[in-house]
């Protein structure tokens, strides 16, 4: 299901395309269906730009694997059996890389499919430029998923954190930042400066949107370093967490 | 002789409760030790700890003088409390998990599920198991890897009499090849009749320790009883070293001095023509003496 709408995803933007341009959109007298949007190297940052939206259905499979492991017990049946509660970590990990890696495959795969159908450019050096976008959706799931892992460990409803992850991703905190970007009170505080810290906006902020190029030509189309930077201690701070809660909690 | 397990000073406060204090314990390779205590007492808390599950707030305790932990763990079976297994995957899968986790060979694991009575029904579902054949595969999953040491909480809970007679089977045929094992159960009529050793748990702090055999044995009452009751009473208690006679349930219980015997009660009944229908020496139970550790200490 999930490969199926990452599939969607890479492939149908043609289709949407044509679309835009059965509704009469013109973007300055230009027919849509020129836009360059699977043009290599730029088809990376369109594709994990929004394949990483698709993000929330791995964290439900990490919820639920880690949710299961803990309401039925076997997590504490398996370490009384023998694995140490490093290992069980490491075992959910585990799983977490490896959605991560089937994802940033697929994604890599149908782009260069795609992109061989569609690109108006070809050669080598324009295919493989700009695949540090890949590493750095790679990377996005791979954190995500963690705060998805901590979250249950600590809530341990599944579906409540579930549906409260869902909407503090896709709602509380996109809302926030806006507003807290842009509105009059906070636009010239240090508040448009703390958003880039938060959790979920410092993810996104790996991949920038990368659609205003057909527009305005003037975007940035490389991975910024204070956003992967503030991850990489968000995804610290997740582990940390993840094992001082398995360390410290008495499983009864 | 090696010590299996040592128990240095464990503490575990849950908030206020104080679920186990100071406890102190060393069992050696080849017992069989019991760990009674009322509901509460800490037994399960105690088990938790030493299998990793239980935070302790203090203390430490030691495997096989020292192995690290998790390979200890891996050589111990165990059963603590409810059977916890993956309700979606069958008895077999269930196993291979555990095996896999044990790192033990999977071809024990049609052996354990013929041991428990479970081989037919070892490809249905866990979730479709009732309480009882949970227990067992349970107990299974503990024998799975062959360990030197079980442990053993309530390993009878839910178990019809067949299976309660049969656990009880096992735990001797176990402990008769010289492994060790830790049992924690209410069924006193169990601990004594399997148990080399035990402790008494009350509220978290240890009240006995000893061996089973050292508390049995004859007391000084004897059990009396004949057709013609007034008789045999008005003749005890004119023995001088009679000291009490008490009626209870059809029977006198004859409070003897130290040195005489049911011999000598039958002796004079045979010499007064008095006839008995019972005559029997008490033996101490594991029961009488539990419950009269934790009177003591209340």
């Amino acid at each position: 299901m999930y490969l199926l709408a990452l599939l969607v995803i890479v492939s149908l933007g043609v289709f949407f395309l044509e679309y835009l341009k059965t509704l009469g959109a013109d973007f300055n007298g230009i027919d849509p269906t020129i836009l360059p949007i699977y043009d290599f190297p730029d088809i990376w940052q369109n594709t994990t730009y929004l394949g990483s939206f698709l993000k929330l259905f791995l964290a439900f499979i990490v919820i639920i694997s880690v949710n299961n492991d803990v309401t039925y017990n076997t997590m504490r049946q398996n370490i009384i059996d023998g694995i140490s509660k490093w290992e069980f970590l490491l075992s959910k990990m585990l799983l977490i890389l490896f959605l991560a890696l089937l994802s940033t495959l697929f994604l890599f795969l149908g782009g260069l499919v795609n992109g061989s159908i569609y690109s108006h450019v070809m050669g080598i050096g324009y295919i493989f430029d700009e695949l540090e976008f890949l590493a750095a959706y790679f990377f996005d799931i791979v954190v995500y998923c963690s705060l998805a892992f901590l979250l249950v460990l600590i809530v341990r409803k599944s579906g409540f954190v579930i549906i409260a992850l869902a909407l503090y991703t896709l709602m509380f905190e996109p809302i926030a930042t806006t507003i807290l970007t842009y509105s009059d009170w906070t636009r010239d505080t240090v508040w448009p400066e703390i958003v880039k810290y938060f959790p979920i906006k410092s993810l996104n902020d790996m991949i920038p949107v990368p659609f205003p190029k057909y527009i305005f030509r003037e975007i940035d189309d490389n991975v910024p370093v204070q956003a992967v930077l503030v991850s990489v201690g968000w995804f610290a701070l997740y582990l940390s967490a993840i094992f001082f809660i398995l360390k410290r909690r008495d499983l009864r | 002789m090696t010590h299996t397990l040592q128990i240095n000073q464990l503490t575990k406060h849950f908030g206020r409760i104080k679920a186990v204090q100071n406890l102190d314990l060393t069992i050696s390779a080849g017992q069989v030790f019991g760990l009674l205590g009322p509901n509460g007492s800490g037994k399960t808390t105690t088990l938790g700890m030493i299998l990793d599950v239980v935070a302790p707030t203090s203390g430490s305790y030691a495997w096989f003088e020292g192995m690290p932990a998790v390979d200890a763990r891996k050589r111990v079976g165990s059963i603590l409390e409810t059977p916890c297994f993956y309700p979606y995957l069958t008895a077999v899968q269930n196993l291979r998990v555990a095996a896999h986790i044990k790192q033990c060979p999977v071809h024990r694991i049609e052996e354990v599920l013929k041991q428990v009575n479970l081989y037919e029904r070892r490809n249905d579902k866990f979730k479709t198991y009732s309480l009882g054949m949970k227990q067992r595969l349970s107990i299974a999953a503990a024998l799975l890897s062959d360990p030197p040491v079980l442990i053993l909480d309530e390993p009878t809970n839910g178990l019809d009499p067949e299976g309660i007679a049969e656990v009880r089977e096992l735990i001797k045929h176990i402990s008769s090849s010289g492994k060790t094992i830790i049992l924690a159960s209410h069924l006193l009529d169990e601990v004594q009749k399997v148990c080399t050793d035990f402790c008494v748990l009350k509220g978290g702090k240890k009240l006995y320790e000893g061996p089973v055999q050292a508390i049995l044995g004859e007391t000084n009452v004897v059990e009396v009883a004949a057709p013609d009751m007034e008789t045999l009473e008005a003749n005890l208690k004119a023995l001088p070293w009679v000291t009490h006679v008490v009626r209870e349930n059809g029977a006198m219980h004859v409070d003897i001095t130290d040195g005489k015997s049911a011999a000598d009660i039958n002796r004079l009944c045979f010499d007064k023509g008095i006839v008995l229908h019972r005559l029997l020496t008490r033996t101490n139970s594991l029961e009488q003496e539990f419950l009269k550790i934790l009177k003591e200490n209340d």
